[in-house]
């Protein structure tokens, strides 16, 4: 039947995108699967009042990146904002590059601005 | 009906071509997948890092106030809970306990947090897994247990030893891995921080909408704080997982960038017995058209099993293999790190950006340079 | 059937290297008939016979190919009228290497999106005919020179030409395969194709398949008659 390189070819697309729908199988069944655990998670951050999620153990402004402040990284030395590898990875959280006294994002309607 | 005839005698005619530099095509399927592979993995773990993040954290504290003092956080007094209370909209406030203890024994970094159930517990502590497996004892590397007892240095060097009570829930390590629950009493101690101060405070509204009144309201009223809404914990996930940013995506965009000039090379550097093919080609009735799609189907075929297999392996490797290959730069300097297995949290929107990120391009660069060859004169080939 | 009017091609115009390779050139070729080229080396047998195949266009000078002017066809009604009309057998066979030689012989088909399946019957058709079946599946590059070559003829005949062209056929053959080429070439004379041949072989252009033979020098035709 799959005498021809072509058909051989189109199987294995066929194959391929199957793939990828098991994929997504899966990923629906596995989101169902941990729902519960989603939510006990969820639970404990809202008894304990957390704040982030616990990735990076190595520096205060990755342990806590949303509750750094944007200068954090750089108290130790002006260089050192890479000092730590994981602080590579991460970029700057978007609240920190709010301009220092400014209410910019918080206000969206230019009449609350006084 | 001929049409497509048509397009399977070509594609036909390219496998059986492809087939003859078996090694080197085999080679660079090896290497494009590769990328794609690599490509796939940080979209995919960003991507389910990132949705994890939107889903537990959004019964995050709606509204965190620090205080900066000469431009660093600095412990907050108390009696801003009054002032702040006062504020119409204003449901609960609350001060928050916490900080950092570095463990010299076993290098590790742990949040102490004061936690109200052990107020009228002092001198019990609850762990999270991180901390248990972390053994802080110095017995060695046993886990911790229930009853377990842990020596903390204080401020003052002396040494204050607190019983395990018990362990925060395994499901939730991603949030509590490094975690260690203390009462007030015992937090107050161990840094010598005074009754009437507070590491930060959380505040809960009556309205949502009314958040950033609010928290311009604090700032008016002690214009030494710095109010963090929960909008902005969760934007902070968003954009901190960011893959167009940071040092991934750059590490990826060179990996890709070479690839690309490598294919570029392989394309461009048509060989001599290529360009002679291409003109038998035309020769015996083939139009530029024709070559065209032969080379269209040369891109493709090498591509598209190159992305199915990168994908597929990506999500093996992030969701079944705990992303195994990111653990060092994920661990970097950490002594302690969640052990957590990743709900896969992937769309469609993820696979057609990679599919257009590698399989377009690579398709184009090796249609592009065969252009000038698939116009040569067909007489050509009388004098070969 | 086709017809050239004052042909001229030059090569490298309007350079110090130009080089004026075919010059006023009348020619008619009749359907059916066995036509050669003669002509000593560099006499301009190659590039007479790529504008005949419609390869190459003409410097000046008109073409007609059943009375239909194809000079100035874009370039891919030009490539379809080759493939329809014109069956060519390279002087070097020019097969494609690490393809088998039955997939050589059906690539001049590929375009037309016929029926794989029938496309491999008449390809299979025309190796039986050529004596080849058993090298069907073999890689061309392990053909002998004569097996090459029949190769190529039945890859020319794939698309079912009027007119068959061969550019020094015999050139890289013994006397024995020369003359089994002549034959092969009778049997599709007798098929009622147009045969159209650049030689300066005796074997070609003495044998009997030959109806005419027209002599070239330095580009210009010399001579040109039936042969008695
Ligand atoms: N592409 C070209 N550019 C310049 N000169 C060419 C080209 N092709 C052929 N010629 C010249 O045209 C002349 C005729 O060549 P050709 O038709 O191959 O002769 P024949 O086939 O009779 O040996 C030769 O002198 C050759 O050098
Ligand atoms: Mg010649």
């Amino acid at each position: 039947m799959l005498q021809r390189k072509s058909d051989l070819f189109f199987s294995a697309l066929v194959a391929g995108a199957l793939l990828i729908c098991l994929m997504f199988m899966d990923a629906a069944i596995s989101q169902r699967l941990d729902r519960e655990f989603v939510q006990e998670r969820r639970e404990v951050v809202r008894v304990l009042t957390l704040t982030d999620l616990c990735l990076f153990t190595e520096a205060r402004y990755t342990r806590h990146p949303s509750m750094a402040d944007l200068h954090t990284p750089f108290q130790d030395h002006p260089l050192s904002f890479d000092h730590f590898p994981s602080g590579a990875i991460m970029a700057v959280p978007p609240h920190l590059k709010r301009k220092a006294g400014t209410l910019q994002g918080w206000i969206s309607d230019p009449r609350e601005r006084q | 009906m001929g049409a497509i005839e048509k397009q399977r005698n070509i594609l036909d005619f390219t496998l059986s071509s492809l087939g003859r530099r078996k090694g080197k095509n085999i080679a660079l399927v090896v290497v494009y997948t590769f990328v794609i592979f690599l490509l796939a993995s940080v979209l995919f773990f960003t991507h389910s890092l990132k949705k994890e993040a939107s889903l537990i954290l959004q019964d995050a504290p709606e509204m965190t106030v620090q205080r900066l003092l000469a431009g660093r956080q600095d412990l907050i007094p108390t009696h801003y809970i009054d002032t702040i209370r006062q504020i119409r909209g204003v449901q609960s406030v609350a001060p928050r306990l916490w900080g950092y203890y570095y463990d010299a024994m076993s290098g590790a970094n742990y949040t102490l947090m004061v936690n109200a159930e052990l107020n009228d517990r002092a001198g019990e502590i609850i762990i999270g897994n991180g901390v248990s497996m972390r053994s802080m004892s110095g017995i060695g590397n046993q886990a911790l247990r229930k009853n377990d007892i842990i020596p903390f240095k204080t401020y003052d060097g002396s040494v204050l030893t607190l019983k395990v009570r018990g362990l925060l829930p395994f499901a939730s390590e991603l949030v509590t891995a490094d975690l260690i629950l203390v009462s007030e009493a015992d937090f107050r101690t161990l840094f010598s921080i005074a009754n009437d101060q507070a590491t930060d405070l959380v505040l809960n509204v009556r309205n949502a909408k009314e958040l950033s009144t609010i928290a311009a309201k604090i700032t008016q009223i002690h214009p030494d704080t710095r109010p963090i809404l929960r909008e902005e914990i969760l934007r902070t996930y968003d954009a901190v997982f960011d893959w167009r940013g940071g040092v991934i995506f750059m590490v990826l965009s060179g990996v890709f960038f070479a690839f690309i000039i490598l294919a570029w090379d392989k394309a461009t550097g048509l060989s001599a017995e290529e360009k002679r093919e291409i003109g038998i080609l035309k020769a015996i009735g083939w139009e530029t058209s024709d070559i065209l799609l032969m080379k269209f189907w040369e891109g493709s075929a090498v591509s598209i099993a190159a992305f199915f297999m990168g994908i597929f392996l990506a999500y093996l490797h992030i969701f079944l293999a705990s992303s195994i290959l990111f653990e060092p730069v994920l661990k970097g300097w950490s002594v302690l790190y969640p052990s957590f297995r990743l709900t896969p949290y992937i769309s469609v929107y993820q696979i057609a950006t990679l599919f257009f990120l590698t399989v377009i391009p690579y398709t184009v660069v090796t249609i592009v340079p065969s252009w000038r060859s698939a116009t040569i004169d067909p007489d050509s080939v009388m004098r070969m | 059937m086709i017809r050239l009017q004052n042909v001229r091609k030059v090569f490298n115009a309007d350079k110090s290297n130009e080089f004026v390779a075919i010059e006023g050139v009348n020619l008619s070729i009749d359907s059916h008939g066995a036509t050669v080229l003669k002509g000593p080396s560099g006499s301009g047998k190659t590039t007479l016979l790529s504008i005949l195949g419609c390869m190459a266009r003409p410097t000046s000078g008109r073409i007609m190919l059943k009375e239909r002017e194809i000079t100035s066809l874009p370039e891919r009604f030009l490539t379809e009228v080759r493939r329809e009309t014109f069956g060519i057998v390279f002087q070097q066979f020019n097969l494609i290497k690490g393809i088998t030689a039955l997939e050589n012989v059906m690539l001049p088909a590929y375009p037309n999106g016929e029926k794989h399946a029938s496309l491999k019957k008449r390809a299979m058709d025309l190796l039986d005919l050529l004596n080849l079946t058993g090298k069907a599946f073999s890689k061309v590059e392990w053909l002998s020179g004569g097996e090459a070559q029949r190769i190529a003829i039945a890859r020319a005949l794939i698309n079912n030409p009027a007119i068959i062209i061969a550019d020094e056929p015999t050139a890289h053959l013994d006397t024995r395969l020369s003359r089994e080429f002549m034959e092969i070439m009778r049997q599709l004379k007798k098929e009622g194709k147009t045969l159209l041949i650049a030689s300066h072989d005796p074997i070609v252009y003495d044998s009997t398949v030959i109806d005419r033979i027209v002599e070239m020098r330095d580009g210009k035709i010399e001579s040109s008659g039936d042969v008695p």
